[in-house]
């Protein structure tokens, strides 16, 4: 064991943690605040469907505008911060030495996080876009994409030049995120916002984008990490590892094909719902893989890195397992454009995005501050808020959407007895909600004393040299 | 877990260092499936369940694909039957495509022709005339000298158009009923329609035979 100092840190701490220290920090300084923001917003916003007078005369507090204002700031403030924030890092771990040209991750943050506020203060005056997950005023989107290019620069260079000719799982999933987001942000900002496709073709367009943001941008942020801190925490290699390049290319050439699956039932050729649901129920040999490969964080004996990451795991394999039973006709007939297409995308983004990324975060900081956390009943708060806000939140929400279709298609309940049969269970998912607002609010103090501590009472932690791992007989 | 210590949420210890990490895996793909002792049953299961997939997919897109086609919106419906109603077309509107693509190069759009070479149908005896020798000229052809206006032309062919052996077109009684009712009420003509019956008549009792000469056409009504 070595003891770790400031000056001359141990073979776990490395120079490739400490030379990342400030940028990567403040690209999670940004998720977090995000993250808050965004989870006020959607409180307010599930408020205002049970009681929609709530707010009603602010034009910039109207339900379109805080939903879109919501998403927003979860995915381009949130999940792009944080996901690029851990897998830049683990890139640079994974690529072998300190990350290169990190003035440019900074310089791309900057503009990207004030792209962001620009989109909010946009989108509350009025000039968002109408398409889910691209409600981005047009004025931003360009700049946007120049901000996203600038902030990967590091890990490109990370990549090119890591030491190990050979690539791990998790550099496959970064890589991937990292290069595939430019090409489907630019198509979508082509074909929907400066030379926007007219009739259906706009709606299939906004399908495929939405999909491919989840499956081939913010999906694969979340797997690399999952890939990288299974075994790296657990000690144990990845059973049946050599699984998982075929698992990883199902996801990179089906997963965009199912972006169809959000028209089902609506006015486009039918072939494109076809061929959707089918890209969705081939994507469940993934979501196996994917299961067998990690099936190591439900074993996590009592690391909450891994309990987060397990959870978050459970999340993204019973979202893909909705995803490809909701593509059936039978079924989307009573839960397609209800409640439960919402509590799905939640399933997705707080459940297997979110609670991932929180696991690499708790394990990444330390590392980054060169010192513990400062509490560990704030973790622990954090954790139990997590588990119990995401649950209540997409239990309630799926309920309500179950009981929503059903009434949808029976032509007796009116349309005010509908709501009223719902409200309740919004309520309950507002309750969620102010859970994991609570509990993320957590994470962003916790954040900013960890922080606070590393300049004003540095504490060097021991890091131990790590174990090396043995190859599993799987 | 091979730490017996509880672990500290505060600071989480790795399992392994990172070259382990990627070493381990690397070794992992390198591995031959005979170093193994025992049979892995994994991948043959694996095998079984993506095909098992595949063959589902093939099936269930047979079924709802709506043949791709852009007009189907409904998985179920038989292709075609999305188009809905078919409004009646209007004979004149078909004639003159169908004119304007072929019959065109010779009669010119004009209806005059080229004089010496291609008779004129506009104030032609021919078409404003006997409706049974018109129909034959159009579904068989015409060879030989042909006297128009007074004028002999004998240089070119009527090609043959109807659906009978020997035919470069095989155009639809209908198409032929079309065509010949823009020819007699343009350029200046005014005669009355044929109908597809009219042309299936003669088709039916003619069948096929050989092109028309001028001396055939004239024992006709």
């Amino acid at each position: 064991m070595t003891t770790a100092s400031s000056a001359a840190p141990s073979a776990e701490v490395t120079a490739i943690d400490a030379s990342a220290r400030c940028p990567l920090l403040l690209l999670l300084g940004a998720a977090l605040l995000w993250l808050v923001v965004s989870g006020a917003l959607a409180l307010l916003n599930l408020l205002q469907l049970s009681t929609p007078s709530l707010a009603a005369d602010c034009a910039v507090m109207t339900f379109g505008r805080t939903a879109a204002m919501q998403q927003t700031a979860f995915l381009y403030g949130w999940a792009a911060n944080a996901g690029l924030a851990v897998v830049l890092w683990l890139l640079g771990r994974l690529g072998g030495s300190p990350l290169r040209s990190l003035n440019w991750t900074v310089a791309g943050a900057l503009f990207w996080n004030l792209s962001v506020a620009l989109s909010l203060v946009g989108i509350g005056t009025g000039d968002g876009a109408s398409h889910a997950w691209l409600h981005l005023p047009a004025y931003v989107q360009p700049l946007m994409l120049v901000a996203y290019a600038a902030m990967v620069v590091p890990g490109v260079l990370a990549w090119t030049g890591r030491r190990q000719p050979m690539m791990f799982a998790a550099q496959w999933y970064a890589v991937a995120a990292l290069v595939l987001f430019p090409w489907i942000f630019s198509g979508a900002q082509l074909m929907l916002s400066f030379a926007p496709e007219r009739g259906v073709l706009q709606a299939l367009v906004a399908g495929w984008f939405g999909q491919g943001a989840w499956s081939l941008w913010l999906a694969p942020l979340a797997l690399a990490a999952a890939y990288y801190l299974v075994p790296k925490v657990g000690g144990r290699a990845i059973p049946s590892y050599d699984f998982a390049i075929l698992s990883f290319w199902t996801l990179i050439f089906v997963g965009s094909w199912t972006g169809g699956r959000h028209l089902i039932g609506g006015p486009v050729p039918a072939w494109t719902i076809t061929v959707a649901g089918v890209a969705c129920v081939l994507l469940l040999f993934h979501y196996i893989v994917v299961g067998i490969n990690l099936r190591g964080a439900f074993a996590c004996g009592g690391s909450t890195v891994l309990r987060f990451i397990a959870l978050g795991l459970g999340a993204y394999l019973l979202g893909g397992l909705g995803d490809a039973l909701t593509a059936f006709r039978g079924v989307a007939v009573v839960t397609q454009f209800t409640h439960l297409a919402t509590a799905q995308s939640q399933l997705a983004l707080t459940g297997a995005f979110s609670l991932t990324i929180f696991g690499a975060i708790y394990f990444m900081v330390p590392r980054l501050t060169g010192q513990a956390w400062p509490s560990g009943s704030l973790i622990r708060g954090h954790f139990f808020a997590a588990l119990l806000g995401t649950l209540i939140l997409i239990g309630a929400l799926a309920v309500a959407g179950w009981i929503q279709g059903q009434d949808l298609n029976n032509a007796t309940v009116s349309f005010a007895a509908i709501a009223a049969h719902t409200q309740p269970w919004l309520l309950i998912a507002a309750a969620g909600q102010a859970v994991l607002v609570v509990g993320n609010g957590l994470l962003l103090v916790h954040l900013v004393r960890a922080i606070a501590c590393r300049w004003l009472k540095p504490a060097p932690a021991i890091f131990p040299e790590a174990p090396t791992m043995e190859v599993s007989r799987s | 877990m091979s730490d017996p210590h509880p672990i500290d949420p505060r600071l989480e210890q790795a399992g392994a260092s990172d070259e382990s990490l990627l070493a381990a895996h690397e070794q992992m793909l390198g591995r031959k499936p005979e170093d193994d002792a025992h049979y892995r049953k994994l991948p043959l299961v694996l095998l079984f369940v993506f095909s098992g997939l595949i063959f589902y997919a093939g099936t269930y897109l047979n079924h709802f694909s709506g043949r791709y086609d852009g007009a189907t919106f409904n998985e179920n419906g038989a292709p075609g039957q999305a188009g809905g109603a078919t409004a009646p077309v209007d004979p004149l509107v078909q004639g003159k495509k169908n004119y304007d693509q072929v019959c065109i190069t010779c009669h010119q759009a004009t209806g005059l022709g080229i004089p010496g070479v291609y008779p004129p149908l506009a104030g032609s005896e021919w078409v404003l005339g006997s409706e049974e020798r018109l129909v034959r000229i159009v579904l068989h052809g015409l060879k030989g000298p042909v006297k128009v206006k007074g004028v002999e032309y004998g240089a070119a062919a009527m090609p043959v158009f109807g659906k009978v052996a020997g035919s470069g077109y095989n155009w639809s009684d209908e198409k032929i009923a079309s065509v010949l009712t823009y020819v007699r009420q343009s350029f200046g003509n005014s005669a009355s329609a044929i109908t597809p019956a009219q042309v299936s008549a003669i088709h039916a009792k003619e069948a096929d035979r050989k092109e028309w000469t001028q001396d055939e056409l004239l024992r006709l009504p």
